[in-house]
């Protein structure tokens, strides 16, 4: 049976145990914006006191509302979906290249060479008209030119782009590393880490969007972090992430530990580098193929033919482009040949010597080149139209991935707050309930006060 | 399901966000009628309108071409008609000097008549056009005839692509219109009746009212194969002008959107959106005030 005197001590107790809800209370209603923050629920035991029952009550710490395999499923799905946006965006740099909707793209200067070999059949004598095929032709290889070399910058520009997200993964991983120390050093010493806990996973959030993560807790309060299937913070230990080039010019992705560097490459699936390795190995290595086999086998044609005819000055055998020896880098190589450049003369439209200068049979055979199929199978103009379809669907697709993902990232978003996340409803009510408490509180510590007066008065008289 | 403050705030804004672009991208529909802006927005629609448009650009080709080549297709037939003329008018001096009224001094001025009109006839033969003498095949820098009317250009025919499936042939033959290619040499047949009329050789004169008719028909034939190739030109005009019509109609119907579905569509967003707002305002505002 407790006597009055330990009532004191139980309404003090209870005073302590409130306001430390308040507190708890007050801390979630101000971080209820807080990125990363975890609701928080304050501890509260019946106090113990050897064997005897006090009925006091006790704060033992607080508890953050959290749930391990969301968390990891979260950090999965904003990868995921930030790989899926990081890839959308940079499609849409190459579709507006490749956007003869709005003027950009090389399917009018393909098709106004082809009109300019009509146009000198029509009148082969005319001098004005051979300037306008090579003026044509020229148009044609600049075109060809300034959409090869934008992708090789696009190229450059994603390489550049992916060392400073790696750049960005290693500062983020020190983060994490410096914050496991101090929550480590924390907890050793019987400290909430709370907040601490909470910073880590701001930034594990964040690094979340930059490579594909996953998280492994171990038992003092730190966390194995792995980027790609690799290690990459292990409690304080960091293996920074560095991107090279593959001898194709691909990206390369390696985990570096000291001196030895192994590649991951192969196992990057999420986060902003895994999308602008998608869209620069994949989307725009193909991209630029494609162009330059549509040019290469273009100015093939075109010079096969333009070499069989005669020009104005009774000559033959001359290229109307100079292309290089291959295929690869075709678009950026393509120039008017010299034999041609300035020399409207050379421009060859008529099928035999004899014909020279009003001859038209190479005009006309240059002409129906538009209407030949080339290396495989489909005319210029169907290549590229194909060309333009390909990058088309690459881009709606991906912008489908996109909205799959989002929605995904969203509903495992939803989970994660309805877990973790603070509700102003809650918290008000949390409020009502703690400061009755505490108001009860006191009234106790007022009624023994009274008591103990009363006591003092009548038993002194 | 607990539901947070975080919750509320992110679907509000998704929600508005979502129905907001996509309002915007109907408006933007519903005010060009443009469906397909950018290759992602129909791909197999931007393929089709790249094809399209590739085939209309030569179909406009040739129809430029056809307008360059019309110019010298018509000055032939006209050049070639003026020579029936003349030959209209050799045969009636052929016929008046075969006239036994006449004297010999008479046939001496119809010859100087005579060597006029051959050397009109020459003029004819050497006509320029857009590309160079008519009548010299592919040498269009060199005239046709010589003062003598030897042919000195060759049988090269002016071959143009206006969309048929082989090229086309613009030109009118000089050596087939004028001299033996095709069968008759028209001036040598105006030269034996100069030589005829000013040695008042009546044989002669008689024999070359055949020959001379003979000329006349082979100038005729050559103007009507030319007045041919004006209507190859013609029929392939209008051909390519209906393709043209109907390939820039198909590019622009692939890319274009429909106006009803459009403008419902637009109008459906609006109110979406007006609704989003309401809904929106509404549980922003639940609670806020009066909570604490």
């Amino acid at each position: 049976m407790g006597s009055l005197t330990s009532l004191l001590y139980t309404a003090r107790d209870s005073l302590t145990a409130q306001s430390y809800g308040l507190n708890v209370t007050g801390q979630n209603i101000t971080n209820v914006n807080t990125p990363g923050y975890v609701r928080r629920d304050p501890l509260l035991e019946t106090r113990a006191l050897g064997t005897a029952t006090t009925g006091s009550v006790v704060a033992t710490g607080l508890r953050r509302a959290t749930d391990i395999y969301i968390e990891r499923r979260e950090l999965s799905a904003l990868g995921t979906s930030s790989a899926a946006s990081e890839h959308d965006s940079q499609l849409a740099g190459v579709e507006a290249l490749f956007n003869d909707l709005s003027g950009t793209g090389m399917g009018s200067a393909l098709d106004n060479l082809f009109s300019s070999f009509s146009a000198l059949a029509s009148n082969p004598n005319d001098p004005t008209t051979r300037a306008a095929v090579l003026g044509a032709a020229g148009a044609f290889a600049d075109r060809a030119n300034s959409l090869a070399n934008a992708l090789s910058d696009s190229k450059n520009e994603l390489l550049k782009q992916a060392q400073e997200t790696a750049a960005q993964i290693n500062e983020k991983a020190n983060s994490i590393s410096e914050l496991n120390r101090r929550i480590v050093a924390a907890e050793a010493q019987g400290q909430d880490a709370a907040d601490l806990k909470d910073q880590r996973n701001s930034v594990l959030l964040d690094l979340g969007k930059l490579v594909d993560i996953r998280t492994i807790p171990d038992d003092k309060g730190s966390i194995i972090v792995q980027a790609s299937g690799t290690s990459l913070v292990d409690g304080t230990d960091v293996r920074p992430i560095s991107v090279d080039l593959n001898a194709d010019g691909s990206l390369k992705i390696l985990s570096n530990r000291g001196s030895t560097s192994t590649e991951i490459t192969q196992f990057l699936s999420g986060g902003k580098l895994a999308g602008i390795k998608e869209a620069r190995d994949v989307d725009i290595f193909d991209v630029a193929s494609k162009l330059d086999k549509l040019v290469f086998d273009v100015g093939n044609a075109i010079n096969t033919q333009h070499a069989a005819g005669f020009g104005a000055d009774g000559g033959t055998g001359r290229n109307l482009f100079d292309v290089g020896p291959t295929a690869d880098g075709a678009g950026r190589a393509i120039r008017l040949s010299a034999a041609v450049a300035g020399n409207p003369a050379a421009v060859a439209a008529a099928s035999d010597p004899a014909s020279v200068p009003g001859g038209t049979g190479n005009a006309v055979a240059l002409a129906n080149i538009w209407k030949t199929p080339l290396s495989d199978g489909r005319t210029a103009s169907e290549g590229y139209g194909d060309l333009v379809g390909g990058i088309g669907q690459r881009k709606s697709a991906v912008a489908q991935a996109v909205e799959t993902q989002n929605a995904i990232k969203e509903q495992i978003q939803a989970m994660r707050e309805a877990m973790s996340g603070v509700s102003l409803d809650e918290e008000m009510v949390s409020l009502t309930k703690y400061q009755r408490a505490y108001e009860a509180a006191g009234r106790v510590l007022s009624t023994v006060d009274e008591l103990m007066q009363d006591l003092i008065n009548r038993v002194g008289r | 399901m607990r539901v947070t403050e975080g919750m509320k705030y992110s679907q509000v804004l998704r929600n508005l966000g979502n129905i907001t672009s996509q309002h915007a991208e109907a408006s933007q529909e519903a005010s060009t009628g443009i469906r397909v802006n950018k290759p992602s927005d129909d791909p197999i629609a931007a393929a089709q309108i790249a094809r399209l448009r590739a085939n209309s650009s030569q179909t406009d080709a040739h129809l430029n071409t056809i307008n360059t080549v019309r110019g010298d297709a018509e000055l032939t037939e006209a050049t070639l008609a003026s020579a029936t003329d003349i030959f209209a008018r050799l045969k009636e001096l052929a016929v008046q000097g075969a006239n036994g009224n006449n004297t010999a001094e008479d046939r001496k001025t119809m010859s100087v008549e005579v060597a006029g009109l051959k050397e009109a006839l020459i003029q004819l033969g050497n006509t320029r056009g857009n590309r160079g003498y008519l009548f010299s095949g592919s040498q269009v820098k060199t005239p046709a005839f010589d003062t003598n009317g030897v042919f000195q250009g060759d049988d090269v025919e002016q071959l143009v692509p206006i969309g048929n499936s082989t090229p086309t042939s613009v030109s009118t033959s000089g050596s087939q219109a004028f001299v033996v290619a095709g069968g008759r040499n028209v001036f040598a047949d105006v030269d034996a009746l100069v030589t005829a009329l000013s040695t008042n050789d009546q044989t002669g004169i008689q024999a070359s009212i055949d020959d001379i008719g003979a000329s006349h028909a082979q100038l005729v034939d050559a103007q009507a194969r030319s007045g041919l190739v004006i209507s190859k030109l013609d029929a392939s005009q209008s051909v390519l002008d209906s393709v043209d019509t109907e390939q820039q109609k198909a590019a622009q119907a692939a890319g274009a959107a429909d106006p009803y579905e459009s403008y419902t569509r637009f109008t459906s967003l609006g109110q979406s959106l007006e609704r989003a707002i309401a809904v929106s305002k509404q549980i922003l505002d639940l609670g806020g005030q009066n909570r604490f």
